[in-house]
């Protein structure tokens, strides 16, 4: 899994918007992604949307995964357009964590590329990342 | 151990050459015996015997329960007298909808009122404050006194006792007794307890505080356990967590251990202020994780026990037997439920709940079998609360006290674990106590090794998990339940009310408790939440409150280690 | 244009997007990344760069953390480099150093940037010089370079940056032992952080007498007590470094050595139209100088558009300054300007200054104003005669 020398390492913020702290999940996806080649960018709880796009922008990182255990993923579709607004369309956002059956296709429709349930394995998180890392460079302007 | 062995089998003849005969056929019946290792990290034998394990050691390891070491239990009677409170935390919507809820579930059996505030309460804001989506969807919207009226409405609490989820600064509490200052009930047929006080579980694991300097957190928490003292005296102010630092990741020996440096922290700080240790700490509480460790656990309660019923003779050199009673609520380990055939969580819970009542637990939750896909809904709930119900009234589990008291596994276990977490007391200790050990990061540094250590066992293998990495189904026809959230409308409602409520306070009566409350903020003789109360009172709202409290006392952040 | 040129105008006119992406080219030295830092050398020399290191667990970036808070109360506008290790397995990395300094996440004049550093094992990222470049050409008053200290890297820093501040705590052992080895002859301000800790005043009086040994030197490193939690010693540092600052200028140009960046700074106050039509200064230096401006109200022509003659005046401006930039006195000739657009009301207009060619007698310079969209406004170009004493630059030869 890990990355050829002269390749560069996908850039991810892994960060929690909205109101609830719990970051045991998010720590361990860190460390996952990290152990997998990545460069990880990450913060604590508790950010707020404009810190998320201004960190996006300032860092240019291909993705950012929001860790969500109570219900914070309500508030992932003004992250995405946020993130649109600022001109960052190019960057995936993916959701982990606690989202009801029903509400996965809501956020998939406003703009998030993957949601990962609690059982999700190493390997599952580490390929989309890293392939949806590969697709926001694509799309992204070189300079 | 080996003289201890030795008198073992002096007293059993033919032990040795029996014990040898068992060796040579368990060797030869497993061809691939790799060690066992609990979560704690103890490695676990196949068998126990005396070996391990002698009776001669009774009344020094285990005798009588409510006495100590206290092992066995903390009151003589235990479940065969009482059985444990069915504390179902239960919090949604606005007040009202909270109530609805509240009154729905005591027609069904729980014994006690329990309130989880809405996540804005715990990071210390008002419902205006934050995104409206949020409002309502983890806990019940809880601002003012006038909530609290809502949510008891109908509600005996001179009779049953309210405990609450009420994170520092305890605005909950002051709400409750501005709830019962209006219905004229007196401050001292208030019972319950202030859960989720415990402001370094919420520093280090799960963050959901109001970002308040840990300065400032150690002056709120001493005032509290003070001002309830002298005015709500049948009120348990602190309930010590470890619950959250073991959800994080820290394994039952660890969690147990940071719970009891939290508690000898506490009790220094409030020994510092002039308190004296025989008056307050008979009105501490515990609060802890389940986990589906099923020996492990009742090992872990059975240990913690005997360890702080020393640390209150020893350190504190308070020889009352109220005093190093170690009462704990318990809940379910939620982390070790799966969104993978949900309904397999409902066996989960029911063995996480036996290791809870085999562990001697004062208080209950049972995890509800969705709570792995969405915030729990009624079905589940009223599941988990019948788990309770048939371990108790049909498995008669509480017919005989300590029932797995003297067995060679769970008395050898419970003085591995022990050993287990005093080594880690040691640690914290080493570290200038748990106030100190967090400040720099240690206890924050060890759960995160926890929770990656565990992660790389399910990943490889070594840890299995029905339905996630064994005996896995194609699950994409089956849809979880349907998500519930707090309908708009209401919400809104309550938005306005709130506005309204601002709008036709007294201005002078709030400015007056607000000066009041920055004034006890600067003055150290002060106590800080009796002002919180005062200031409930005189019309305050939680985030007003917090606002104060965090521009007077200081500002603070998780200290977030990676 | 060119994609690079382009760039270049909008990330000396302050586009935050194109300094990201341009910092991303540079660290992963993309086809681009040279010509891009070609250009952009002409605008760099205007920051103060400063590095911050020392053994993990002294507080660097709770430090790092207050002193932007400082120097955004002075106005000046902020870009960090956090340096975190690689994993040498993976090449993954845990870039968590921002996290202490996320009270800056939101506000414009602060731009924070993780740094892995990569396969470079002594602690600074092989790219760091060419990601200073780059937020230097931005604008940044100052650039914060924040390492972990493991030793070697205190030397690397140290040769990367203008000043070095070596960050110690009370409390960590063998923190002053640690300090004895060469660390020393690199800093330029010493810090004990931590101050409120018992031992920090005997932390404090250990480094002075380490000091007190060395041979007397023109800048005497001050020992500076802080607390980042309660803002102690933070204004004392601040102005510790802009003193190094100064006197390393002076002693450059003393010894005719490459830095001028001071120049421009000193000149824009004294020039009271600039002043008037409310111009500042966004870098200078070494023959080149950008400066920026917002139209308002009294700026409008009977067209309803910017008067020209403004436009101008700030064309004029950046050429004053970057032909001055070098210490020695020039006089504008010649100059000659075209309005390829219209500037409008509220637009921010920057101009950017660079020398194309210098004798011993002339030297003339090319400015392109630039609209707040990236458009360009006005292409301008000056002849300079130089007055200064001829002895003294001949004698830099």
């Amino acid at each position: 899994m890990s990355v050829k020398d002269n390749a560069v390492p996908a850039k991810v913020l892994v960060t929690k918007i909205g109101l609830d702290g719990h970051d045991r999940g998010s720590r361990v996806v860190a460390a996952y992604l990290r152990d997998a080649g990545m460069e990880v960018i990450y913060t604590g709880p508790w950010q707020r949307i404009p810190a998320v796009v201004a960190l996006t922008q300032e860092e240019d990182v291909d993705v950012v995964g929001i860790s969500s255990l109570a219900t914070d993923h309500l508030i992932v579709p003004k992250l995405v357009r946020a993130l649109e607004e600022a001109g960052l369309a190019h960057v995936r956002v993916v959701v982990g964590g606690i989202v009801p059956d029903d509400e996965v296709a809501t956020l998939q429709e406003r703009g998030v590329s993957k949601v990962f349930h609690p059982g999700s394995s190493r390997e599952e998180i580490v390929a989309t990342v890293q392939r949806l890392a590969q697709e926001a460079r694509r799309e992204r302007p070189e300079i | 151990m080996s003289a201890k062995a030795k008198s073992a089998q002096l007293r059993l003849p033919g032990f040795d050459s029996a014990q040898a005969t068992w060796q040579t056929e368990y060797t030869s019946h497993m061809r691939d015996d790799p060690p066992v290792h609990n979560r704690s990290g103890i490695e676990i034998k196949p068998l126990y015997t005396p070996d391990n394990w002698d009776s001669a050691r009774y009344m020094e390891e285990l005798g009588f329960p409510g006495a100590a070491p206290m092992t066995r239990g903390i009151y003589p009677s235990m479940h065969r007298g009482r059985t444990w409170t069915q504390r179902q935390l239960i919090g949604y919507g606005t007040p009202k909808d909270y109530n609805r809820r509240l009154r729905k579930l005591m027609d069904t059996g729980v014994t006690a009122v329990s309130l989880i505030p809405c996540n804005s309460v715990y990071r210390g804001y008002d419902a205006d404050e934050v995104d409206t989506e949020l409002l309502g969807t983890c806990g019940a919207v809880v601002n003012t006194v006038d909530d609290m009226l809502a949510c008891l409405d109908q509600i005996p609490i001179d009779r049953v006792s309210t405990a609450m989820n009420d994170p520092l600064p305890f605005t909950l509490l002051a709400f409750v007794l501005g709830a019962a200052k209006r219905r004229n009930i007196p401050w001292t047929k208030i019972t319950g307890t202030s859960n989720q006080s415990d402001y370094i579980s919420h520093f280090v694991a799960n963050h959901m505080f109001l970002r308040l300097s840990l300065p400032g957190n150690r002056r709120v928490l001493v005032d509290e356990v003070g001002f309830c003292q002298q005015h709500v005296p049948n009120w348990n102010p602190v309930s010590i967590v470890g619950q959250h630092m073991q959800q994080a990741g820290a394994t039952p020996a660890q969690a147990m251990a940071f719970a009891l440096c939290t508690a000898i922290q506490f009790t220094s700080d409030c020994i510092e202020r002039g308190m004296q240790p025989r008056d307050f700490l008979p009105r501490f509480t515990f609060f802890f994780d389940i986990s589906l460790s099923f020996f492990e656990e009742i090992a872990k309660f059975r240990a913690g026990r005997r360890i702080w019923g020393r640390i209150v003779r020893e350190r504190f050199k308070v020889d009352f037997d109220r005093a190093f009673r170690f009462k704990f609520h318990s809940q379910t380990s939620g982390a070790d439920l799966t969104r993978q055939q949900p309904l397999n969580n409902i066996a989960r819970v029911a063995v996480q709940a036996m290791a809870g009542i085999f562990g001697g637990t004062q208080s209950l939750h049972t995890d509800a079998y969705d709570e792995v896909l969405t915030t729990p809904t009624e079905e589940p709930s009223r599941i988990a609360i019948n788990t309770q119900n048939i371990l108790r009234d049909e498995a008669h589990l509480t017919d005989v006290i300590d029932p797995l008291g003297g067995s060679y596994y769970v008395e050898t276990l419970t003085n591995q674990m022990e050993e287990e977490i005093e080594a880690v007391v040691a640690q914290i200790d080493a570290l200038g106590g748990m106030y100190r050990a967090v400040e720099a990061g240690a206890v924050q540094r060890m759960i995160g090794e926890g929770a990656l250590a565990f992660q790389e066992r399910i990943e490889s293998g070594a840890q299995k998990v029905v339905g996630v990495n064994a005996y896995r189904i194609d699950e994409s026809a089956h849809a979880g339940p349907a998500s519930q959230r707090p309908e708009s409308g209401s919400m809104e409602a309550y938005l306005e009310s709130l506005q309204t409520y601002k709008s036709s306070r007294s201005r002078s009566r709030v400015q007056a408790a607000l000066s009041d409350l920055q004034r006890a903020c600067n003055t150290p003789e002060k106590n800080v939440f009796e002002q919180v109360v005062n200031a409930a009172v005189a019309g305050l709202t939680h985030g007003e409150i917090c606002a104060c409290l965090r521009r007077e006392l200081g500002f603070g952040q998780p200290l977030i280690i990676v | 244009m060119s994609d690079v040129s382009t760039a270049v105008d909008r990330l000396v006119g302050g586009d935050k997007a194109t300094l990201a992406r341009a910092l991303t080219a540079v660290e992963n030295a993309r086809p681009q990344a040279r010509e891009l830092l070609a250009a952009l050398q002409q605008h760099t020399g205007g920051a103060h760069v400063v590095g911050v290191t020392g053994a993990p667990g002294v507080g660097k970036s709770t430090l790092c953390n207050a002193l932007i808070r400082e120097w955004r109360a002075r106005g000046r506008r902020v870009g960090v480099i956090a340096v975190d290790p690689s994993s040498p397995l993976t090449g993954g990395a845990v870039l968590g150093d921002r996290v202490r300094m996320h009270e800056h996440d939101e506000d414009d004049g602060v731009f924070i940037r993780s740094l892995a550093a990569r396969s470079n094992a002594g602690g600074l990222a092989a790219s760091t010089t060419d990601v200073i470049t780059v937020l230097d050409a931005a604008g940044m008053d100052c650039v914060l370079v924040e390492t972990v200290g493991t030793g070697q890297s205190e030397v690397d820093i140290a040769r990367t940056v203008r000043s070095t501040v070596v960050v110690s705590a009370p409390g960590l052992g063998d923190d002053v032992q640690a300090i004895k080895a060469g660390i020393l002859e690199v800093a330029d301000v010493l810090v004990v952080n931590k101050a409120d800790l018992p031992h920090a005043e005997q932390c404090a009086r250990q480094l002075r007498a380490m000091l007190s040994l060395r041979e007397v030197r023109a800048w005497q490193p001050p020992v500076i007590m802080t607390s980042a939690q309660t803002d102690q010693g933070l204004q004392d540092l601040a102005d510790a470094l802009q003193r190094h600052n100064d006197e390393s200028n002076v002693e450059d140009a003393a010894h005719g050595s490459i830095a001028f960046a001071d120049w421009p700074q000193r000149l824009l106050p004294r020039d009271r139209f600039a002043q008037h039509l409310g111009i500042e200064l966004l870098a200078g230096g070494g023959g080149h100088a950008s400066v920026r401006m917002r139209v308002q109200a009294e700026h409008i022509s009977f067209n309803g558009t910017c008067h020209g003659g403004v436009t101008f005046s700030l064309a004029d401006t950046a050429f004053g300054l970057a032909s001055n930039s070098h210490g020695v006195v020039a006089a504008a000739i010649d100059a000659h300007i075209t309005y390829p657009r219209a500037v409008r009301i509220n637009d921010t207009l920057t101009a950017s200054a660079v020398e194309e060619s210098r004798g011993r007698r002339f030297a003339t310079y090319r400015v392109i104003v630039t609209r707040t969209d990236g458009a360009t406004v006005a292409t301008f170009t000056g002849t300079v005669a130089i007055i200064g004493d001829k002895q003294n630059r001949d004698s830099q030869k």
